[in-house]
């Protein structure tokens, strides 16, 4: 759950059904979690335990409440002001950063938090 | 060819109109086979649907607004029967398959599909900006110029006689089920696939898109391919393999309204053949690689139900975005038309392995001078999604003839899922 701890992964992985791998980095740790309707799921940790970003890919859009947790407010209210496209929505603000986009059987999506991010580690990371 | 379709169809609108019931090509009744040449052993069917770009359904007596949307009239019936309603205004959606309509305008009775223990299934579509749609499945025969599609799963938006929408399938996003919300009156979709969903809400562990629906709650369920929400054009008995949508060009302003045709069959019949179209194929999620300024972006996909390029980001575009304040919001407002050239590619879908390629031009233009005319069919119109994202959506379809070869089906191209153009 983006800026929850490192357990909130698990607690993601268990929620989803699903299995995870863990890979570690000098920067943080990214963890693959796989859906059996062939959604991905990737948490980025910092070396402090918290989730700095996570991101999927798949068929439909995992449940973004428990993903974004507190954040999917902030999302939502961002995009429902703006032109119907439903393809892709987005906010960018100075901390937050939510990016989604796709269709039925190819959607992606990606969140961050700018001041969680660790040194030396830039948003692109997040994909 | 199309030409003469349209004139025939336009007709059979009108007759339809007064007698109160469904639209162009007429009912079932296969058409004669016309002239005295002798056609192979199909029947010839008016396989021409005509679809329109304008300012949309209406509310309240006022065109809801629309831009680049296309629209068509959908007849439905219950199953087996000649109790039919024909709805308009419906949005003509080749990033998507199946047919989704606001229970509002439902007049017929129509049963709920139900599952093996009983419960009706429930059906939920989510889209990128988290909207969604939400109602019972039921099953009409679809009748699209004189193609008929039986017993076809459909989802009802809206109903007010169903179970809740999950919190699952709401999650924490705004409905699009009435016509306020959707600008439309229903979605066809009639994308590369057969099905909405497909594998994935067949698995053992299905996502959010398919409920079984009891006295205490829905919760999702797998439902098998046949189930599913279908693409209308692949359960035709004939044309089925796919379809073409041609628009004409228009100007740099763009034009009030514009009518086009959808054709039913790829090489099927003497008025769809793929003539100088060159087919490439598209991955198993329908994307496939657009190449801008040297870059491979492999998010590519063609979408009619996308109204305007919506492509790449304003850094990577060099494109400024409209105001966040201004009708155009969304969109880009570059001071003077720009104008680009990208490569699509893909696969031949002939199995021969090699790769086919087309340029493809394009401009955008300033979204608020578009947006704030009376015009609403713009071939110039795009805004930002994302850095990766390449999203070719219906100005891409004025001045062309673009193909649609369904996963599985076969023509003169290959098989599908293709496009070719």
């Amino acid at each position: 759950m983006l800026g929850g701890s490192a357990e909130s992964v698990v607690n993601d992985q268990l929620k989803f059904q699903a299995k995870r791998t863990v890979v570690e980095t000098q920067e943080y740790t990214l963890h693959v979690i796989s859906l059996e309707d062939g959604t991905l799921i990737r948490e980025y940790v910092t070396p402090g335990g918290k989730v700095f970003g996570v991101s999927w890919s798949g068929p439909t859009i995992p449940d973004l409440p428990q993903l974004l947790g507190s954040y999917n407010a902030e999302f939502q209210n961002a995009v429902h002001v703006k032109n119907g496209h439903r393809r892709a929505a987005g906010v960018h603000d100075s901390d937050l950063v939510v990016e989604s986009s796709g269709r039925m059987r190819a959607f992606y999506g990606r969140a961050y938090l700018n001041s969680m991010l660790p040194s030396g580690v830039g948003q692109e990371i997040v994909k | 060819m199309s030409r003469r379709g349209r004139l025939a169809c336009a007709r059979g609108l009108v007759f339809a109109l007064l007698m109160g019931l469904a639209a162009c090509g007429g009912g079932g009744g296969s058409s004669s086979s016309g002239g005295n040449t002798t056609p192979p052993v199909v029947t010839t069917i008016n396989n021409v649907q005509p679809v329109v770009v304008d300012s949309g359904p209406s509310l309240n007596g006022q065109p809801i607004g629309a831009n680049d949307e296309l629209f068509t009239t959908v007849t439905i019936c219950v199953p087996g029967t000649s109790t039919c309603q024909s709805i308009d205004h419906v949005l003509v959606d080749t990033g998507s398959s199946g047919l989704r309509l606001l229970s509002g305008n439902i007049a017929l009775t129509l049963p709920f599909v139900t599952d093996t223990t009983n419960n009706p299934i429930g059906n939920c579509v989510q889209f990128a900006d988290t909207s969604y749609q939400w109602g019972p499945l039921v099953k009409v025969d679809v009748k699209l110029a004189g193609e008929v599609a039986s017993s076809v799963p459909i989802q009802i938006a809206g109903a007010p006689n169903f179970a809740a929408v999950p919190t699952s399938c709401s999650a924490g996003g705004i409905p699009a089920q009435t016509l306020l919300q959707l600008g439309a009156n229903g979605i066809l979709g009639v994308g590369l696939f057969r099905q909405d969903c497909g594998p994935a809400c067949a698995s053992s562990s299905p996502p959010a898109i398919y409920f079984s629906c009891s006295a205490t709650g829905c919760t999702p369920t797998s439902v098998a391919l046949t189930g599913q929400l279908q693409n209308p054009v692949w359960m035709f008995p004939q044309d089925n393999n796919g379809l073409a949508i041609i628009l004409p060009q228009v100007g740099p302003t763009g034009a009030v309204s514009v009518s086009g045709s959808m054709i039913f069959g790829i090489g099927t019949q003497s008025n769809n053949g793929l003539g100088s179209a060159q087919a490439q194929a598209a991955d198993n999620t329908g994307n496939f690689t657009t190449t801008f300024n040297g870059v491979p972006y492999t998010t590519s996909y063609i979408d009619s139900g996308s109204s305007g390029f919506f492509i790449l980001d304003s850094t990577t575009t060099g494109l400024p975005n409209c105001a966040s304040s201004s009708d155009a919001a969304g969109f880009y407002c570059p001071t003077s038309p720009a104008s680009f050239t990208a490569i699509t590619s893909g696969r031949n879908p002939n199995g021969s392995g090699t790769t086919v390629s087309a340029n493809i031009a394009f401009s955008i233009a300033n979204g608020v001078s578009l947006i704030d005319s009376p015009n609403t069919a713009f071939n110039n119109l795009g805004g930002p999604a994302f850095d990766k994202v390449f999203d070719w959506g219906l100005p891409f379809f004025f001045g062309r003839t673009v193909f649609i070869g369904i996963e599985s089906q076969t023509s003169a191209a290959g098989t599908g899922p293709y496009w070719a153009y």
